[in-house]
């Protein structure tokens, strides 16, 4: 050891150390791959004159460095991210004056864009924007005004919407020279960490022109000084082009998505959300969460939580990205539109765009799916691949899932799959009153309390909706989650609808920071001086007269209360098969999922009953009820023409059959019961009787087997019938013997009728028609006066003749008639899965499920007549026997 | 005529129930058969109270035996025919040698207390059998030597000492009374131990696994509470199961597998078994390494013997030098086949990338047999002969040893008559690679590796370094 140099020593020691070390650390955590592509190249950064900003010093324009290589215009005018409605902007005397964000009142977030020419204005464009500003990318509203003009050039003052702005209730104008406008910002999308935080200051302070160079504040690129920017020399090369991909260009992640659209985590920390923060609007409104996380590693404290170990979102946890669902349109890869329009011999058509033409004009309206609420760019709804375009359901549900074809008819894969939110969701929002602070009454479901971490959330169920897809024309149940939203609206001058303005309400409800004390005393029913979110409520008309009467003294006419339920469609947070609802008990029973209520609101104003938003694709067939004070969206899907077994039935034909069956019951009881006195009173002569062949070994083998079958349709039937008393039963394995016996009795039917024929027994069955009506008379008259004094029955039956003629005409009636109606309604009802065009027919399964219930009815009570009547031979269980034996005692002829 | 006609119409019967019940019992969705791996599981003998069968009296652990064989007469045989007596496998025919060769701890090297030659008398507090120090040869014959008891006694009563003999003080008579099937204790005082320490050597083996929890071991903790041989299947005193570190191949054979017990049992998700082909059972259900108690990650020899430095049971010892614990850790991913491509045997020369592998598990992208596979990595600085460019085995217990002496010259020549390798006077330190296989601790299917754990930004596998181009969730997965 001396030997050696302490140097050389310490050397080795070190690169081994290092060596070891470097590999314990690097092997288990290896370095993530960047996702910022490589391919991007360095390039400079414009201002809007198309100068290096650099040598300008100005703002950085999108448009031009982008457009260096991209086709900007093309993108912006392809992108309803950057339009948001502003193209289909139209003046309307209606609340609406677009489908999409821009002219579109949202009851959520209140604020009423104004329309040119309205008597009061609330928001002008400029305010728009700073409300909005945090979602939106510019371009569209942001640049160009509703007549499609530059927004620098629009004129007017105080007196136009879009260049204007309300201050202290007051418009004042708008100077689009200093406010600058906003480019569509490409960064925010295409960045690895885009500041979106700088972005948002600049937009909600009125700074539209900084916005887009804020987005890249903390890169070590630029930072504002006092008279503009101040560019990092350090970070461009020599060429004055930014270096090494240091913007970090990349296909947006899910990251991107969420800085708009709702709460996405992909970190291992556990996951909590803020609680309906409308920041977060996918979130708040629907209770989606797109995380791989599996929920019990979350830090929400939820009910249930240690069961719940999936992952918020499957498709996350499988690593599919916003982008591979809503993908550009002509993006190359996924172009699957292009292939529709093929002729129809042609399976793929390979003229696809080259990746550069691509690069050079990427489509940026992306496919997107059939959501009932965004109404942006309604055109480009069904463009995006649904679940069944990847899963093949036969496949997916093969072995477990009967009637898979009629289910995926009428439900739609999330119904199954999206089976609970585990996230709160805004359930209300009343803006008939207000907080000291202006904001509205609000109630969120899925959580008692407001914190996550420490109250309890609950998630909650969502409400089942026929949607109808506008591409593949099909009403499919679809989970929903319902928001209310409560407001005042007034007619101005003109005599449209507006919603009374946010300031028109503080200045009823308000004296600056509190309450006013009209409204104290009328609403503190405690009259603790605080009014509590109980108390904060109209649900007095006492209330709604002092807020309306304040409102006109301010000048509105005809105020009223309006309220209206927007369907928010639930799509993500999709489970896999072990998570999804299985059980047939869910939908099929007394209480079913597609018909399970939706609280609405826990105290809505007095009166109110709100109204779906109209223009959405979701069918509102359902009934509001109100109960303690609240209000709930009751679905009631026979209005959506479906009939779901063991849920729907129709009253009268129960009430009907089960009188009749009892009916019967009760008619041969008292029959049976006087035969019985009457025996007793004066005693049959002990008939003489012989033995005769009666049934061929044929005929009682189809009688048995026709029999069993007919019993056990009707017991298994009554469970589907209703399931609710029948819980012990598995529905699936009843529904199974049902059909299997069905088809048994058809075969047993038609085989029969076969023997029928050719034995020629057929003819037991064709009456000789003379005298026949007397006949019958005459065998009634036996049943109910000869029966009781012993007289012998009216008709001798004999092998060649084994029915009176009222028995022929109830079999003619029951195998010729009632058996092959029953037949065939319970064939179609199993063949609609397969002809799905049979649900068009005379109302479908609505009709025919109903119509196969009365025969069952029928036939059951049937059953009870015919078993009574076979106790009418020499002895009361001969005939029985006999069907048994084929031997049957009969009573000769000269026994009386 | 009516016995005649009994049966006609009972025919009838039959037929009418049997027209109808069987295609009910068709057609009805029958419940998809799980194999139950409990059902597998060896059965248990019933426990045999000795504490009135043995009588004493007894001085010798020999003594004990003597009185074990009275009645089991042949144990002793087929103990002295296993692994766990001769601590040597079966020879290899090795590629990089021209003779075949055994591997085990009594005659090769590991990378942590390095080697066993020379030191017998502590070393041997881990072999099931008395007496070595009369010497290999002479122990290894004498049937009475075996050590019944560090088996089967309880655990609370015996222990081991000196050559494998009974620790001083041990109660004999006690301890034979208390023999019963072996428990988690039996096996964990060697296997949970290894390497000198609790979880020393492997990551999946310490002493947390004596009273495990659910979360700990899906198997041995919670209700399951499975044992050792629940698994390691024994017969005749053969255990199931072999070290990959103590052999060159092993034979699928005589390895325990999942798949003892979960016969043909496949995921609910389709996505799940579409990695059956590639990944083992144990990458995903077992996510980390050591989950409880710190195992040793690196061991560095050259550090050894410092004076006035402070001793630290998980940082620095003066008789072992230097080293790095880790507790619940992603293991490192490699292709394994379930042999060894290489075992560093006494006299190879050193690795030639600085690297001397003490094992390197074989398999790669191309093997078919293989599938990826998680291992505990240790990495230790051994000492080297710089002149014969081979590892070295120091006599470290004892008199003389380095731990008597501090000095490696010394230990180096001492050890040159057992392990039979030339010592040059010159030595060096090296790292050495060793791979442990993580095959406990494993996780209930709600703990078990999900999608994104592997697969896309954040995912623990080095697709490249394992050969894929990328990542297999978008480049596609080995032909």
């Amino acid at each position: 050891m001396k030997r050696y140099s302490l140097l050389t020593l310490t050397g080795l020691l070190l690169l081994a150390l290092a060596l070891g070390l470097g590999t314990v650390l690097a092997a288990p955590k290896p370095v993530p791959v960047p996702q910022a592509s490589t391919l991007h190249p360095d390039f400079i950064l414009l201002d809007a004159d198309g100068v290096n900003v650099l040598e300008s010093g100005g703002a950085v324009s999108t448009m031009q460095t982008c457009g260096q290589c991209h086709d900007t215009e093309f993108i912006q005018s392809h992108a309803f991210h950057s339009d948001l409605g502003l193209s289909d902007y139209k003046e309307t005397s209606g609340f609406n004056s677009s489908n999409g964000l821009f002219g579109e009142w949202d009851p959520l977030t209140y604020r009423y864009l104004s329309q040119s020419g309205d008597e009061l204005l609330d928001l002008s464009t400029a305010e728009w924007l700073m409300l909005n500003g945090a979602r939106v990318v510019g371009g569209g509203p942001a640049t160009t005004s509703r007549n499609e003009a530059e927004l620098e050039d629009a004129q007017g003052g105080r007196e136009n919407p879009e260049t204007s702005i309300l201050k202290n209730g007051n418009p004042a104008a708008w100077d689009w020279e200093k406010s600058g406008t906003m480019e569509m910002n490409c960064f925010l999308c295409h960045l690895e960490s885009p500041n979106n935080e700088a972005r948002i200051d600049a937009i909600q302070s009125g700074e539209f022109g900084k916005a887009v160079t804020a987005t890249l504040f903390g890169l070590n690129i630029v930072s504002e000084t006092a008279d503009g920017w101040a560019y990092n020399p350090a970070a461009f090369n020599e060429n004055g082009e930014l270096k090494d991909n240091s913007l970090g260009i990349q296909d947006p992640t899910n990251e991107n998505c969420a800085a708009c659209h709702g709460e996405v985590h992909a970190t291992e920390e556990p996951l909590t959300f803020n609680v309906c923060d409308l920041d977060y609007p996918q979130t708040a409104t629907t209770g989606q969460v797109i995380s791989a996380q599996r929920i019990n590693d979350s830090g929400v404290n939820l009910t249930g939580k240690d069961e719940l170990d999936r992952s918020w979102d499957v498709h996350a946890e499988r690593q599919l990205k916003c982008t591979d669902c809503h993908y550009a349109l002509n993006n190359p890869a996924h172009a699957s539109e292009l292939q529709s329009v093929n002729p129809d011999h042609l399976l793929y058509d390979p003229r696809l765009l080259e990746i550069g033409e691509y690069l050079e004009r990427p489509d940026h309206n992306f496919a997107r799916g059939d959501s009932a609420q965004f109404n942006v760019a309604p055109e480009y709804k069904s463009t995006m691949r649904r679940c069944e375009n990847c899963h093949d359901t036969n496949k997916s549900h093969a072995g477990w899932l009967p009637y898979n074809d009629r289910h995926m008819q009428v439900i739609a894969c999330e119904t199954c799959h999206i089976p609970q939110m585990y996230a709160p969701a805004f359930s209300s929002v009343d803006w008939t009153v207000i907080h000291p602070d202006g904001s509205a009454r609000s109630e969120c479901r899925g959580i008692e309390g407001e914190n996550p971490t420490t109250d309890l959330v609950t998630g909650f169920t969502p409400v089942l909706m026929q949607r109808a897809d506008t591409q593949s024309g099909k009403t499919l149940f679809a989970p929903y989650n319902l928001i209310t939203s409560f407001y005042w609206v007034y007619e101005d001058a003109n005599g449209n609808t507006r919603p009374v303005r946010k300031t028109d309400l503080e200045a009823v409800y308000l004296d600056g920071d509190s309450y006013a004390a009209d409204i104290l005393s009328a609403f503190d029913s405690n009259s603790d001086g605080i009014l509590s979110e109980a108390e904060l409520v109209l649900d007095a008309e006492a209330k709604q007269n002092l807020i309306a009467a304040k409102l006109e003294a301010l000048g509105l006419e005809n105020v009223r209360i309006e309220g209206q339920v927007q369907p928010y469609s639930i799509n993500h947070n999709v489970v896999d098969s072990e998570g999804a609802t299985r059980d047939c008990a869910t939908c099929h029973n007394e209480e079913s999922r597609v018909t399970a209520p939706m609280m609405l609101s826990e105290s809505a104003p007095a009166g109110v009953t709100p109204q779906f938003v109209t223009g959405s694709n979701v069918a509102t067939t359902g009934t509001f009820i109100e109960k303690d004070g609240a209000l709930y969206y009751s679905p009631v899907n026979e209005n959506d023409r479906t009939y779901i077994f063991g849920h729907n039935r129709i009253a009268w034909i129960d009430w009907f059959g089960a009188l009749l069956f009892l009916g019967t019951i009760a008619g041969v009881a008292g029959h049976g019961t006087f035969r019985f006195v009457a025996a007793r009173r004066s005693k049959r002569p002990n008939p003489v009787t012989k033995t005769v062949y009666m049934y061929e070994a044929y005929e009682r083998f189809w009688h048995w087997l026709q029999t069993a079958a007919i019993v056990i349709l009707l017991l298994t039937g009554l469970v589907i019938h209703r399931p609710d008393m029948f819980g012990a039963f598995s529905f699936r394995n009843i529904v199974t013997v049902h059909n299997v016996l069905a088809v048994l009795l058809a075969l047993n039917a038609l085989i029969s009728i076969v023997w029928h024929l050719v034995s020629g027994e057929i003819q037991q069955y064709i009456p000789h028609p003379y005298g026949f009506i007397d006949q019958m008379i005459a065998q009634a008259k036996y049943y109910v006066q000869g029966i009781f004094k012993h007289e012998p029955h009216p008709f001798h039956k004999s092998k060649q003749r084994k029915f009176n003629p009222l028995q022929m005409v109830t079999y003619v009636g029951l195998l010729g008639v009632l058996l092959p109606l029953q037949g065939l309604t319970g064939m179609m009802m199993w063949l609609v899965q397969k002809v799905p065009a049979i649900q068009t027919w005379f109302g479908g399964l609505t009709f025919l499920a109903p119509a196969h219930t009365l025969m069952a009815w029928l036939f059951a009570s049937f059953i009870v007549g015919h078993v009574y009547l076979t106790t009418t031979g020499a002895t009361p269980l001969e005939a029985m026997k006999a069907m048994v034996t084929g031997y049957e005692e009969m009573e000769t002829e000269s026994s009386d | 005529m009516k016995n005649l006609r009994l049966p006609s119409w009972t025919l009838g019967l039959i037929g009418i129930i049997l027209l109808i019940l069987v295609p009910i019992l068709y057609f009805l969705p029958r419940a998809q058969t799980k194999n139950n791996p409990a059902d597998y599981l060896p059965e248990k003998p019933v426990h045999v109270d000795h504490s009135d069968i043995v009588q004493g009296e007894f001085t010798t652990g020999q003594d004990v035996t003597r009185a074990c064989l009275e009645c089991h007469e042949d144990a002793a045989a087929k103990v002295m025919s296993t692994t766990h007596w001769t601590w040597e496998s079966k020879e290899f025919d090795v590629p990089w040698r021209d003779e075949p060769a055994s591997i085990g701890k009594a005659n090769q090297i590991n990378n942590f207390c390095i080697g066993t030659q020379g030191n017998e008398n502590k070393c041997m507090s881990c072999h099931a059998g008395y007496g070595w120090e009369e010497g290999r040869e002479t122990q290894q014959a004498n049937p009475e030597n075996v050590d019944c008891l560090a088996c089967h006694a309880d655990t609370a009563v015996y222990g081991k000492g000196a050559f494998g003999n009974p620790a001083e003080g041990i109660d004999l008579l006690a301890a034979a009374r208390s023999v019963k099937a072996p428990t988690r204790e039996n096996c964990g005082k060697c296997h949970f131990d290894g390497g000198g320490g609790n979880g020393v050597k492997h990551g999946d083996l310490d002493e947390s696994l004596y009273f495990p929890g659910e979360s700990l071991d899906v198997h041995m903790g919670g209700e399951n509470d499975m044992l050792c041989t629940d698994c390691h299947w024994t017969e005749d005193h053969q255990v199931l199961g072999r070290l990959l570190a103590d052999n060159y191949t092993i034979d699928p054979q005589e390895q325990v597998s999942c798949e003892q017990c979960h016969v043909n049992q496949q995921h609910e998700d389709e996505r799940i078994n579409t990695h059956l082909s590639s990944v083992a059972c144990q990458t995903c259900h077992i996510p980390a390494i050591a989950l409880e108690d710190p195992t040793k990650v690196t061991w560095d020899w050259s550090q050894a013997g410092q004076d006035g430095r402070e001793d630290d049971h998980f940082t620095y010892l003066k008789i072992k030098g230097e080293f790095t614990y880790d507790k619940n850790f992603a293991p490192t991913y490699l292709w394994f086949n379930g042999s060894n491509e290489y075992r560093y045997l006494l006299g190879d020369p050193l690795g030639e990338d600085g690297i001397t592998y003490i094992n390197k598990p074989a398999g790669n992208i191309e093997d078919p047999s293989a599938k990826i596979f998680p291992f505990k990595l240790h990495i230790a600085q051994q000492p080297y002969d710089t002149v014969n460019n081979y590892l070295l085995q120091p006599v470290t217990s004892g008199e003389g040893g380095f731990w008597d002496t501090f000095d490696w010259d010394i230990a180096f020549e001492l050890a040159q008559e057992k392990t039979g390798l030339d010592y040059s006077g010159e030595y060096g330190f090296t790292t050495t690679y060793m791979y442990w296989p993580t095959t406990h601790m494993v996780q209930s299917a709600d703990q078990a590796l999900q999608c994104e754990s592997c697969h896309g930004e954040n995912g623990r596998m080095d697709w490249e370094a394992l050969g894929y181009p990328g990542d297999p969730i978008e480049w596609g997965g080995r032909k």
